[in-house]
Formats: structure tokens, C-alpha cells, sequence
């Protein structure tokens, strides 16, 4: 992986290896959240940054067939929902681009970071993205 | 809390108008209104504008004053809403509020919206929305709505397809749903190219150009105007929830805006006559006809296939043509849907007349925040 790319946005994972979402937990209700909020919205308090699981099963997905010049993705590709294992939490993510059609509903996924499409500022960015895993799905 | 009445409505036909400016389409829509009510324009006491994308698409801004005086309103208070989908129906449950206060006597609601310009993009709520960063645009927020609800239900994609040959088929009937002149058919629906699986190009609403307008009047003063108000029983907007366990097979604000809905007006889902919902994407429609509890939760795919919600069903859904058939000039249509309402309720309705018809329910739903609609509304009227 080219190491001068930078992440999409600032604040929402760690590059590694081993790549890591960057989360966070409220100390007074212990809810977690993906990515890190300003204030935890239920206590209004200061949350405490925490790396999220790396593991989970797909909660559902789609794939764009048609092209998407926002941010140059690969056409097509697949996106959505990844219940995290342990961490109570239903996140948001771009599936592997080489593996769109072995995304299923209850596959087995991990977290992996690539080059995929472009930034805020129209440069090639990094991106955080689920690859299959064996287990689960079809 | 003062009971408030629609005593006026008025639409500029929804379809392809390159040449007509944004602000012309609210006026005439407005005219049409206002002087279906029977007042003055100077009998009005405060004006609700909606639309959406004019900054963006038209670069223009505070847009309803502009609108407003086109058609004669001046001098009075004037709000510019922006909701999304729901622009509209969020004006209109404002325009209802100022009335119920006791503050104002009469509210007219523009909602207007250009799209047919040389360039729009895909849409999304902001750029940097994580969920938009790692790919979700709007289509992809229902595709995955649509693939979790086949998987938890077994619905069927001719059934979500089936949506859309009935409201292409309604919006034939009506005079001001002039996007499309043909209808289609389930082969037609299926085969389209297919855009984010399993919505196919004729599954998505066409970007069309329009506007449609209300007035509204304190119940107790409406017999100086007209001899057939129609009564708004409950106008209801709620915000999504947004916490960390999106759920996409059910559409929660629909269940809490529709129990709030029904608590105001005293009736249930079995009383509605007939409903607008917001069908973007055929998936939309087959979800509200369960969440609003005109079928359980589930039963939406078999109960479009059934006819239940096709002219002369059980309870005709969105027979005007809906967002499928008409188009979905955003700011405009939650607005229209409450327009047909009234057309229904009046009996004006020609040959998509539901037989009948005593309460009249409609729904919208616009942007995502989390996995959540961010905004939702529910409007129910009566004869
Ligand atoms: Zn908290």
C-alpha cells in the first residue's frame, strides 16, 4: 500500500497494519458510536476514543451499477450495513471492489483499508472497506 | 387549539419544464389556489414556502417571498422551509400551527421545485456524512432497505415492480401528472437497467418540475369562503432516531408519526379511504402500506400483488401516480399529495375517483441521517 495516501477524512481509523475503526464510548451511559461523535448526544459528556472490533456479518448492502463521480468509485460496487462482533454497533462501509458479488446477507466480513476512489479534495484517498471472509452468507 | 380546514388548493402540473423559472410554477400554482378558496390575496395572513435544491441547482434563495408576492401576498410573514421531501407537508403542519394558535386566520403553502437543469448530481445529504464518504447515495440507502426486506420477507421483486405499473397506470388519470404518457409494464419494469439491485431504472422516481399549493383556514371562519372545506384532522412531522442500530426492514418514524396522526384525529388505519405515500423507489411504497397499518408488517409485497392498493382495492395507494408516476419535484410534492387529498375528498377526482372516499391519509419520508429517515411526516384529512 502506497504509504503518502492520506484517509478520506482525518479521525475515523488507523491505517496499521492492522487496520483499525476509530470509535468511541460514553464513560457515564457506555453506549459506543461509529464514527466518534462531538459530545455523546444521550449524557451531553465528553467521549473517550476507542478502536472497534474488526470482525462482523453483513446486515444488508446494495450495489451501485451505475456510476458514482462523487468520490470515483469503482463501478460497480457494493455498500452497507456490518453488525461489528462484540461491539453492540451497526456500521457503515464500502464492500472489497474485487469481491462485489460475493456480498450475502449474514457473510462473514473483516476490515480491511485500500486505495478506493477519491478525497474531499479530489485526490486518490484511502478508504476503510469489509473483504469476505470464510463463513456465513450464501 | 383552533380545528383548521384546506379551503383551497391549486398545482402547476408536474412534468419537464426547462423554460419555466421556479418562481412562475409557485405563483401559478398559488393563483389557482387562492382563487379556488374564494379569498383575497390580501385576506392572507402568512405564507410557508418549500422547496429544496434552489440553492443548489438554481442558485436562489428566500425564494417563497418572491413566489409569494408573484401572486399578490405582501407584507406578511413569510418562511422559507427546507425539509427535504417533506418541504411541503413540513410547511403545511406549520401553516396548521400558526392557524391553531389563534395567531392567524388564513395560510397559503407553496411548494415549488425546479430539477430539469443541464446537470444534477447524485443525490446525498452531505458530502461529508460518513456513510455518503463510504459510499451510500440515496438509492443505496433503499436498495439496501429493498434486499433486507425480500431476505427477512420473502417479498418479490415483480412484487416491488408491480408498485410502479400501478402508479405509472393512475398517473394516467390525472390531468396534472404529465411526465410520463404511457404506461408500462412488469416485463418493462424488470428488464430497465438495473441501477443498485434490485431497484431498476423504472423503480426510481423521474425528476420532474412542478408545484403544488394549499390554503388554509381557521374551521370556525371557513363557511365565509366555501360551502365544502375539507377538515386537515392531524399534520404531523417527527425526526428519525439516529442512534447506533439503524434498522432497515422497518420504517420506525412512519409507526410513530402514523400512531401520532391517528391519536390526533381519532382513527385508525382501517378508516382511511385512501393514501399518498412517499414511493421514490417502488420498496418505499410496498414499507409505508405496512408501517401506516394498512397491512402487518411484512405483507406489503402480497398485498400490492393482491390489487389491495389499485383503484377500486380495499385502499387505493397513491393514486394521483405517486412519486413513480408523477415525478418527484421535491419541495413540491408532499405538498401535492395533500392537494389530491382534497381533489379525492371533494369527489373531483374524475376517473381516479376512489368511491367514496371520507379520510384521507398521506405520508412522506426525506434524507437519511445513520440509517434513519431524518424527517417523516404524516397528514390526515376529512370530509
Ligand atoms: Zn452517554
Amino acid at each position: 500500500m502506497s504509504s503518502d495516501l492520506k484517509p478520506m477524512l482525518d479521525g475515523i481509523f488507523e491505517v496499521g497494519p492492522p487496520p483499525r475503526l476509530l470509535g468511541a464510548e460514553c464513560p457515564i451511559c457506555e453506549r459506543k458510536f461509529f464514527p466518534k461523535p462531538i459530545v455523546c448526544p444521550h449524557c451531553l459528556e465528553d467521549v473517550k476514543e476507542i478502536k472497534l472490533n474488526t470482525e462482523g456479518t453483513v446486515y444488508s448492502f446494495s450495489i451501485l451499477r451505475i456510476p458514482n463521480m462523487l468520490y470515483k468509485y469503482p463501478q460497480p460496487y457494493a455498500s452497507g450495513y456490518i453488525d461489528l462482533d462484540g461491539d453492540n454497533i451497526r456500521v457503515y462501509g464500502l464492500f472489497d471492489p474485487e469481491k462485489t458479488e460475493e456480498i450475502a446477507i449474514g457473510q462473514r466480513v473483516t476490515l480491511k483499508v485500500g486505495q478506493i476512489g477519491i478525497g474531499l479534495d479530489g485526490e486518490e484517498c484511502l478508504r476503510y472497506y469489509f473483504t469476505p471472509v470464510d463463513g456465513g452468507g450464501k | 387549539m383552533r380545528a383548521v380546514d384546506i379551503i383551497g388548493v391549486g398545482m402547476f402540473p408536474f412534468g419537464v419544464h426547462k423554460t419555466t423559472p421556479l418562481v412562475e410554477m409557485g405563483v401559478r400554482a398559488a393563483v389557482e389556489a387562492i382563487k379556488d378558496a374564494g379569498v383575497k390575496p390580501s385576506q392572507i395572513n402568512i405564507g410557508f414556502f418549500a422547496n429544496m435544491q434552489a440553492g443548489n441547482l438554481t442558485k436562489e434563495f428566500t425564494t417563497g417571498q418572491a413566489v409569494m408576492w408573484g401572486a399578490g401576498v405582501n407584507k406578511v410573514p413569510v418562511f422559507n422551509i427546507e425539509n427535504a421531501c417533506t418541504s411541503g407537508a413540513s410547511a403545511t403542519t406549520l401553516a396548521m400551527m400558526s392557524i391553531a394558535s389563534g395567531q392567524y386566520d388564513l395560510a397559503l403553502v407553496v411548494g415549488a421545485e425546479k430539477l430539469n437543469v443541464p446537470f444534477v448530481p447524485l443525490l446525498n445529504p452531505s458530502m461529508r456524512d460518513i456513510n455518503v464518504l463510504e459510499g451510500n447515495v440515496v438509492i443505496n440507502g433503499f436498495a439496501q432497505r429493498a434486499v433486507r426486506h425480500m431476505y427477512e420477507y420473502g417479498t418479490t421483486k415483480e412484487q416491488l415492480a408491480m408498485v410502479d405499473v400501478k402508479n405509472r397506470r393512475n398517473a394516467l388519470l390525472n390531468p396534472k401528472a404529465k411526465f410520463f404518457n404511457k404506461p408500462v409494464t412488469l416485463e418493462e419494469v424488470l428488464g430497465s437497467t438495473m441501477m443498485s439491485d434490485p431497484l431498476t431504472k423504472l423503480s426510481c422516481c423521474p425528476n420532474s418540475d412542478g408545484a403544488a399549493a394549499l390554503v388554509l383556514c381557521a374551521a370556525e371562519l371557513s363557511s365565509r369562503y366555501t360551502t365544502r372545506p375539507i377538515h386537515l384532522k392531524a399534520s404531523v412531522l417527527v425526526s428519525g432516531v439516529f442512534d447506533e442500530w439503524p434498522d432497515m426492514q422497518t420504517f420506525e418514524e412512519d409507526q410513530r408519526a402514523g400512531r401520532t396522526a391517528y391519536e390526533t384525529a381519532g382513527l385508525g388505519p382501517e378508516d382511511v379511504s385512501a393514501a399518498e405515500c412517499h414511493d421514490a423507489f417502488t420498496i418505499c411504497e410496498v414499507m409505508h402500506t405496512e408501517n401506516l397499518g394498512f397491512c402487518p408488517i411484512g405483507e406489503g409485497g402480497p398485498f400490492v400483488e393482491s390489487g389491495a392498493t389499485s383503484l377500486g382495492g380495499k385502499i387505493p395507494v397513491n393514486v394521483s401516480g405517486g412519486l413513480l408516476g408523477k415525478g418527484h419535484p421535491l419541495g413540491a410534492t408532499a405538498a401535492a399529495q395533500i392537494v389530491e387529498g382534497v381533489i379525492q375528498l371533494r369527489g373531483e377526482a374524475g376517473d381516479r375517483q376512489v368511491e367514496g372516499a371520507k379520510v384521507f391519509l398521506t405520508e412522506c419520508m426525506g434524507a437519511e441521517l445513520r440509517g434513519d429517515a431524518k424527517t417523516c411526516t404524516v397528514n390526515i384529512l376529512t370530509v
